[in-house]
């Protein structure tokens, strides 16, 4: 008895560390976001009795980060329709249909998975220029989709392929052609497949600096998380400021997170416990 | 399932609805590796592709400046992988247990361990370089106020404290990814095998041993296999703080590290070598790509069915 | 509720990729005569100072106007790589110094420049044109808009609090310096070793005295003397002993925070060029500095100040817009801008005729005038890799925290660059 109390115990302390060291950091960041750079020299960790809000109005303005966030947000919401899309029908497909050459497209497909865009960034760089998709949005999107189709086809059709097959017969008895079929009854049903394939896509394409930095060339097309390394060199001693930039890159992930937690997690297990 | 016997217009439905992902996959992924592939068998000035050069460049990758450089980064991110797959498996495990066994408070527990994840690694790495600087830094102000002056380090400035601060900070943002996904296969046992052993007497030590860690494996091929993919490929947090040469001297330094290097030059002088950067990308993805395959054979086969 | 979003969102999405095609292609419609120029650089610390010259310029030429971005020193040359590769580069470029770029211009990425489309290049001499020519071919691919020059900058008053009655004109008299400001509690050096880049200017400063200045890198690049020679060695260890009077945890401390610590005048002394002259500045515009030339190896031996010409402007030679460009080049090199340059960010223009007030950026003048010598690793060997600077960038850090000796880190040079150099090939 006294062991199980102390394990108890003991499980519970474990999480309240965890949960200390992450939010410690975080705090630390939206804390310092407000603060005034000068204060900093001389105690890190104190609180900002006097919030600095201007911090964030340095950031929006001259780190032009509207312009940023509206990249950031063309660019992730474009790369999710595409992924949807794409997803959508090749899950459909292979997680349904048995014919010749179902596992080795899959497997194919698969493969993708280990080649990260970054190895193959010179081939991509000049590939996209000859297509004429440097410098533009639509070439990172293509990119990202890309790298992202492997994991959303396995798990829409992990999805599919759960779903019972009597529903396809019962549909083409009522006349149903195959577009139809999938429109009107099974997409409907594969919905959180498609919200765990998005949220699972939106956070690296979101987070990313590598790719806009190689493909993205004008200012005015710059992503959030690049501008931030351009931010980073003009405001380099100025904390208050760095940080709050910093903050309000992040915020935007965070909330989605906050407000959406449940779905989050039930999209990483997904995919793991169907595998 | 339909039959191999497809109707005419099924077949054009089908073909209709794979092409757009195979389509896109090929030509941003497939072509793309393929053609890195031959990228390593050119002789090349800055980007402008010279003759054929056969295996020359597989050849100076293992010759003076470049053998040294790859041997360290190889060094590197062995022992990262050693260490991540150690660390953060066995912590993401112990957490994901917690959060098992706690109910009460279990939804902010959750959304606490995995909220480091959503982070991008730009905010994670400069966040943590402020935290760990040796001067300003909060963590080493906290030590020289508790008495410890000799463990206040440069953590990210010494070579000997460089690559394990990185890995620390590593396992800050991903020791959600695997809690959540062993707690989503811990979720997964069917409750009627725990209570049956409970009825008979066995301890939750016994419990967790035999029944509970044996039905993680899944989750732990796939664990495994990522943290594999990620170690070899990493790039983005040692590039955010110590720059593409590994900054202290080369002590962060990874393949990927070397592969940009070589790719794009470094600070001081442009001159790129893409041909052995390229060879570098070759063999890189046939690291991964045994690395994978093997884990993926070898883990599979341990795998038990409930 | 989810699904509706989740289809809205989806919508709007669409709705924003389709629009960011067909807006842009409508705005490519000739609309109006104006010509945009577009300016990049890897100094962020000079965004504002650009800015305003920009107005000055635009107001003097209507019709043109310039945007000036700055990129992180460290992603700048992947930046300007890919984006010149990629034909998507800027009109005017800030150029890295004699081989700093080399293999961009040797794959003809910049204009050449004639003496017709920019006359301020006639008035510089040969030694200031050459951190601006191509490496295969010398034709003059940029103009070089400043020469810095290394020296020691000090707190006057720190030294007087520490009883500093002189300044120190030898080695151990600095080390004498630094031991007094020690004393009294305050940081002599706010040098550290975080920044690869940072010790090797460091190095460039009090090295020339030990390795023999101007005569030993005449004899290094004909290949009369090699970097194994005990002079050279003897000046990598000079660094190492720096290391004593560095703040604690140097290994770690970056660039900016070991500037900060000088502008904010926690350490006496600071080690390095004349442009942080205007970060310090900026950073404490009440900082009283001074400065002085590198000490000498002993009383009596020579005394050297590390000059070169520091970074150029080029223009892209896939520019559309080479009218304007030329205009904007010649406005960059002209006596106003180089006015400007050192009354405000106290850098030393190439622009002839241009009136030095300030009292510390005319001591550097006279000292880089009297006592110049070539920054061995800029001027030298940057050509090819690996260069010297690849090596001793890590090299030094390593140095001072005694992981290699300084004989170690003079042989790994020494095979870096015979690995390339010709006149070096096959000497160690």
């Amino acid at each position: 008895m006294i062991a199980v109390f102390s394990s108890k115990l003991f499980f519970r302390a474990v999480l309240i560390f965890n949960a200390f060291m992450v939010l410690l950091p975080v705090f630390f960041l939206f804390n310092s976001a407000l603060r005034e750079t000068n204060s900093f020299a001389s105690n890190p960790f104190a609180l900002a009795r006097d919030p600095h809000w201007e911090n964030f109005q340095q950031v929006w303005s001259d780190g032009e980060f509207a312009t940023y966030l509206k990249n950031s947000l063309l660019v992730t919401g474009g790369s999710l329709v595409v992924i949807l899309i794409c997803a959508l029908g090749a899950g459909f497909i292979l997680g349904r249909y048995n014919f010749k050459g179902n596992t080795a497209l899959f497997a194919f497909i698969l493969t993708g998975m280990l080649v990260p865009a970054k190895l193959a960034i010179l081939p991509l760089f000049i590939q996209l220029k000859w297509m004429n998709l440097l410098d533009s949005h639509i070439g990172l999107i293509l990119v990202y989709s890309s790298g992202a189709l492997p994991a959303a086809v396995f798990i829409m059709s992990g999805f599919f392929r759960a779903l019972p097959s009597d529903l396809d017969n019962a549909a083409r008895i009522d006349g149903a052609s195959e577009l139809q079929l999938l429109r009107l009854v099974l997409i409907p049903l594969v919905r959180p497949g498609m919200a765990i394939v998005a949220i699972y896509s939106a956070i690296p394409i979101w987070n990313d600096f590598f790719l806009p930095l190689v493909f993205l060339q004008s200012p005015e097309n710059k992503t959030i998380m690049q501008g931030l390394t351009v931010f980073f060199g003009q405001y380099a001693s100025q904390w208050g400021v760095l940080f709050a930039g910093l903050t309000l890159a992040a915020l935007p992930l965070i909330t989605l997170y906050l407000v959406l937690s449940e779905q989050f997690i039930k999209g990483l297990t997904a995919g793991a416990v169907k595998g | 399932m339909t039959a191999s016997g497809l109707k005419r217009s099924q077949r054009k439905y089908i073909a209709a609805l794979l092409t757009p992902a195979m389509a896109t996959i090929l030509v941003f992924t497939t072509i793309p590796a393929l053609t890195t592939l031959s990228y390593a068998f050119f002789k090349w000035e800055g980007f402008q592709r010279g003759g054929f050069a056969g295996f020359v460049n597989f050849q100076r990758l293992f010759e003076y400046p470049f053998k040294d450089q790859f041997f360290m980064a190889l060094r590197h991110n062995t022992l990262v992988f050693i260490a991540i797959m150690i660390l953060q498996t066995s912590l993401g495990l112990l957490i994901a247990y917690a959060l098992f066994r706690m109910t009460r408070g279990q939804r902010f527990f959750r959304t606490v361990t995995f909220l480091p994840v959503i982070f991008s690694l730009v905010v994670v790495g400069y966040m943590w370089q402020v935290l760990l600087d040796p001067y300003y830094g909060p963590i080493n102000m906290l030590i020289n106020d508790l008495g410890l002056e000799s463990l206040a380090k440069p953590w990210l400035g010494s070579t000997a404290t460089a690559l394990p601060a990185l890995v620390f900070i590593n396992l800050w943002r991903w020791v959600g990814f695997p809690a959540i996904i062993f707690l989503a296969g811990l979720n997964a046992i069917n409750q009627e095998y725990l209570e049956a052993a409970r009825i008979d007497g066995a301890s939750e030590g016994q419990i967790f041993r035999k029944i509970m860690f044996p039905l993680l494996a899944p989750s732990m091929t796939i664990i495994s296999i990522l943290t594999f993919i990620g170690a070899f490929e990493w790039f983005d947090l040692p590039f955010v703080i110590g720059g593409s040469n590994g900054n202290p001297a080369g002590a962060t330094d990874t393949l990927a590290l070397m592969f940009y290097r070589l790719s794009f030059g470094s600070v001081d002088s442009n001159a790129n070598e893409v041909g052995v950067g390229s060879a570098l990308g070759v063999l890189i993805f046939i690291i991964v790509g045994v690395g994978a395959a093997a884990g993926q054979y070898f883990l599979r086969k341990h795998e038990v069915e409930q | 509720m989810k699904k509706a979003s989740r289809r809205l969102r989806g919508l709007v999405a669409a709705a924003f990729a389709v629009s960011s095609v067909i807006v842009p292609a409508f705005s490519a419609l000739p609309a109006n005569a104006a010509t945009e120029l577009t300016f990049w650089s890897w100094r962020t610390e000079d965004k504002a100072f650009y800015e305003n010259q920009i107005k000055i310029f635009e107001a003097a030429n209507p019709g043109i106007t310039v945007k000036f971005t700055p990129y992180l020193n460290t992603e700048y040359n992947a930046i300007v790589s890919t984006a010149l590769t990629a034909g998507k580069g800027p009109d005017i470029i800030q150029m890295r110094p004699y081989g700093g770029m080399a293999n961009l211009s040797d794959a003809g990425n910049f204009m050449p420049l004639t003496v017709k489309d920019v006359p301020a290049l006639g008035k510089l001499q040969a030694g200031i044109l050459a951190g601006a020519q191509g490496y295969k071919d010398k034709k003059q691919y940029g103009y070089p808009y400043a020469i810095s020059a290394m020296g020691i900058f000090y707190n006057p008053e720190i030294l007087q609090r520490a009883g500093v009655k002189a300044l120190p004109t030898n080695w151990d008299q600095l080390m004498i310096a630094f031991k007094k400001v020690k004393d009294i509690g305050v940081l002599p050096l706010g040098n550290a070793g975080g920044n690869g880049p940072a010790l090797e200017q460091l190095h460039a400063t009090v090295g020339p005295t030990f390795y023999g200045g101007t005569q030993f890198f005449n004899d290094v690049v004909a290949g009369k003397k090699t970097f194994n020679d005990k002079a050279y060695v003897a000046s990598l260890k000079a660094v190492k002993d720096l290391a004593a009077y560095m703040p604690a945890g140097y290994e770690g401390i970056d660039y900016n925070t070991a500037r900060g610590l000088f502008a904010n005048e926690k350490a006496a002394f600071y080690i390095g060029g004349n442009y942080e002259l205007g970060y310090f500045r900026s950073l404490n515009p009440s900082l009283q500095a001074g400065w002085t030339p590198a000490v000498a190896k002993v009383t009596g031996a020579a005394k050297y100040v590390t000059t070169w010409a520091d970074g150029a402007y080029a223009i892209n030679s896939k520019t559309a817009n080479k009218a304007a460009s030329i205009k904007f080049l010649n406005f960059l090199a002209s006596k106003d801008f180089g006015q400007a340059l050192v009354d405000e960010i106290a850098f030393i223009p190439t622009a002839p005729f241009v009136k030095i007030t300030d009292p510390v950026v005319k001591a550097i003048n006279k000292g880089r005038t009297t006592l110049g010598t070539p920054f061995l690793n800029v001027v030298g060997f940057r050509y090819e890799t690996p260069t010297s600077s690849n090596i001793l960038q890590p090299g030094f850090q390593k140095l001072i925290t005694g992981a290699i000796t300084p004989e170690q880190l003079a042989a790994d040079v020494q095979t870096a660059v015979a690995s390339w150099y010709a006149p070096q090939k096959g000497k160690s």
